[in-house]
């Protein structure tokens, strides 16, 4: 049987008064992806800051191919490769010189250096373009080379922490197919990310995280038995109605219902997103109240169990919040 | 290794950025050349001055006197003269006043006033006929008549003083024989004669004639510098300080701007010990002002002929200015929380510290040298700095250059303690 690459046990931070990281314990296959799912301040990057030795836990340790982040924090690090949420690149050199520098401080020297620098440049489709300074990059192309730093030194594990926050589906796509070639590749990943259809296409296992708790983990398919059956119907109307949303949770099938403004909230109009057993039975019987609380359905939306439904079925709350 | 790595990175990117060379370079030499063109063309008028040649005209219509020629022969050692008169011509005309005087003879007093009303001289000399007998005669005065063109004043002021001169010489001479014939109640040529060869004798420089005009400089062991130079020099000095230290403090900024920009925390997730890459961006600091300092040094000299002192002096100077440069910006940036306070702080403080620390050299320009302000000046880090530099361009001893300097050291082993420690808690 083969050692964990990762073992987390019982993570604790805190910032004041504010619980970051409240008990997190997970194990991580060699060679898996790894998802860490939860919307932001969920203690998604503190978790992965405790796990690349950047911040100190104040309980609990993690072993990292074996090497333990309280006692052993260079060992974790060369065995590690980090892509960090931001663009950690210095925009004044080239790409081939900020990859050159930073194999260095992973311990490449030499041909070695040179001839690993211009795979990176091969892998992240750069090469042609590697003499400009990153200043001059598009936002996705300084991606590839975040992505590209952390490739250097061959890592067994990577930690990428929402590499595809605020990017252009091109080099999202690209991003991901990277990903999974690493996986191919034999790396164990560590990803983090609040997109649940990043999570669901990449992950063999899925951690959801909430206010610095792990509330749910396991495979796409164990956390989507969470909701069992349940559809999820979003309902737009026209105004924010208590009586509405009451009504709503008193008919027959309905499981769960939660109201938020619409992002056009200048219009008045609110979404109620429903856990339901069938949407077929179900929606109906709403349109009947709404009609007898005087209220306008202006839109609806349904979709079948996913993480948005596991999400929002364990915290009351979208994803998105 | 890696210490290096992470230092000449710093270094590379400091030297791209056209803003940090601006400040490192241009300016620091920008403004010396500023006050060169502003005050330039006065220092050179300085240096053109000369004293005007005067246009002098001598009229000797004395007859000389038997008295005095029976004296004259009797003094061994002087150039022999019919009368008074030939030989106060002849002092004007001497070699040594060529450059002060333009003296020509007339024999009509007359033509001789009309000539300076035309003012085609400005001074004229007229030597009365028994000038020689009155000067000889115990109790008569000699009198000369000196008409000058009023409109002049420094030209028949020079010609004035080196005849008073002249003639006080005479007169002390003319008391010396005074008294003598009063011991011996004779009016002896020959002792008249030995008289005002021992009166000779006796003066300094053994000739009366001899000291009529002595114009000497300062005793210099280099040649003489413009004053301009020395008032570049000066500003120079200050400018290489100046930004010296603005260079530490915005390098040891590089630490924040990492932090920041998120690159210093990408650091530390690379099996690269904390405190080796805190260690390269204090070198890259510490290199950047290095390289600063000796190009400044290097260019004043070559521009603007600098005189820095001695290579001791200089090599002492320029290691203090460097560790205490880069001391001084890591000390201060590791009291800011972010770069967005250090705008208005190193504005402030690099300010004060190099205006406390530079007062000798402003109140130089005002040639006050005041004690007090020497010592207030000394608060500042830059202070010291400044003290070795004035100290080395006066050529001071090496042994007081090296005095400044340990106490230099001193506040640089503080800032950099300080410095880093803070930043150590806070990254390590």
């Amino acid at each position: 049987m083969k050692p964990k690459a990762i073992e987390v046990q019982n993570l604790h931070k805190h910032f004041g008064e504010i619980r970051a990281v409240d008990g997190v314990s997970f194990n991580i296959e060699q060679g898996e992806i790894f998802s860490l799912l939860g919307p932001n301040g969920a203690g998604k990057t503190t978790t992965i800051s405790m796990l690349s030795c950047l911040l100190r836990p104040e309980e609990g340790d993690a072993l990292v191919l074996g090497h333990s982040i309280r006692k052993d924090p260079m060992g974790v690090k060369s065995v590690l490769g980090v892509v960090p949420q931001e663009i950690a690149l210095y925009e004044d050199l080239s790409a081939r010189e900020n990859l050159t520098f930073w194999g260095k401080m992973y311990g490449l020297r030499g041909p070695a250096l040179k001839s690993r620098v211009d795979e990176v440049l091969e892998v992240i489709g750069l090469a042609d373009r590697a003499k400009e300074r990153i200043k001059k990059y598009s936002g996705g192309m300084k991606r590839r080379v975040n992505i590209g730093v952390a490739l250097l030194h061959k890592p067994q594990i990577m930690y990428l922490d929402e590499p595809t926050a605020g990017i252009d589906p091109q080099s999202r796509r690209s991003i991901l197919d990277s990903i999974l070639a690493l996986k191919n590749q034999g790396t164990t990943v560590l990803y983090t990310t609040h997109n649940m259809e990043e999570a669901q296409e990449l992950s063999d296992h899925i951690a959801i995280m909430d206010y610095g708790k792990l509330i749910a983990s396991g495979t796409n398919e164990e956390l989507g038995q969470i909701v069992g059956e349940m559809d999820r119907i979003t309902l737009t109307i026209n105004a924010e109605s208590q009586n509405v949303l009451e009504a709503w949770k008193a008919v027959k099938g309905v499981k769960q219902v939660t109201a938020e403004a619409c992002p056009d909230h200048g219009r008045g109009e609110w979404a109620y997103i429903l856990l339901v057993d069938d949407s077929n039975q179900v929606l109906p019987r709403l349109f009947e109240t709404a009609a007898d609380k005087d209220v306008r359905i202006t839109s609806v939306d349904i979709q079948e169990p996913n993480l948005e439904t596991v999400f929002l079925h364990l915290t009351g709350r979208a994803l998105r919040d | 290794m890696k210490i290096l790595d992470v230092a000449i990175k710093d270094m590379t990117r400091s030297f791209r950025s056209a803003f940090a060379l601006i400040f490192m370079f241009v300016i620091p030499l920008l403004v010396p050349v500023l006050f060169y063109f502003m005050f330039g063309n006065i220092a050179n008028n300085e240096q053109a001055f000369q004293l005007p040649v005067t246009k002098v005209i001598v009229v000797n219509l004395d007859q000389g006197s038997p008295t005095f020629q029976q004296a004259m022969a009797n003094i061994p050692g002087v150039t022999q003269a019919n009368s008074l008169g030939e030989i106060v011509a002849n002092v004007l005309q001497s070699p040594d006043f060529a450059n002060l005087l333009e003296v020509t003879t007339e024999a009509d007093a007359a033509a001789a006033r009309a000539a300076v009303d035309n003012q085609q001289a400005g001074v004229a000399i007229i030597l009365p006929a028994d000038f020689s007998a009155q000067f000889s005669a115990l109790d008569e005065q000699a009198v000369i008549e000196f008409y000058q063109d009023p409109t002049l004043t420094i030209g028949p002021g020079v010609v004035k003083s080196i005849l008073n001169q002249f003639m006080d010489g005479m007169s002390g001479a003319k008391i010396a024989v005074n008294v003598a014939v009063a011991h011996t109640g004779a009016a002896n040529p020959a002792i008249i004669g030995q008289v005002i060869s021992q009166y000779i004798a006796s003066q300094p420089q053994g000739n009366p004639t001899a000291a009529l005009l002595n114009i000497q400089s300062p005793v210099q062991t280099e040649p003489a510098r413009s004053s301009i130079l020395v008032i570049v020099g000066m500003v120079m000095g200050a400018m290489l300080i100046f930004y010296a230290y603005y260079t530490g403090v915005a390098t040891a900024q590089g630490i924040l701007q990492e932090d920041e920009q998120h690159t210093l925390p990408r650091l530390f997730t690379t099996p690269t010990p904390p405190p080796s890459i805190l260690t390269g961006k204090f070198l890259g600091g510490l290199l950047t002002v290095a390289a600063q300092v000796i190009i400044l040094l290097i260019a004043a000299r070559l521009i603007f002929q600098v005189n820095w002192g001695s290579w001791q002096a200089v090599t002492l100077m320029s290691v203090c200015i460097i560790l205490n440069a880069a001391a001084f910006g890591i000390f201060i940036n590791s009291l800011l929380k972010s770069t967005k306070q250090g705008g208005a702080v190193f504005g402030g403080v690099l300010t004060l510290t190099t205006w406390v620390g530079a007062m000798p050299i402003f109140l130089g320009f005002a040639g006050n040298t005041n004690p007090t302000v020497n010592a207030i000046s000394l608060i500042a880090p830059q202070g010291w700095i400044v003290r070795m530099l004035m100290e080395g361009a006066n050529n001071a001893p090496l042994s007081q250059i090296v005095s400044s300097g340990l106490v230099s050291l001193a506040w640089t082993a503080v800032f950099f303690i300080i410095g880093v420690w803070r930043f150590q808690r806070r990254y390590i």
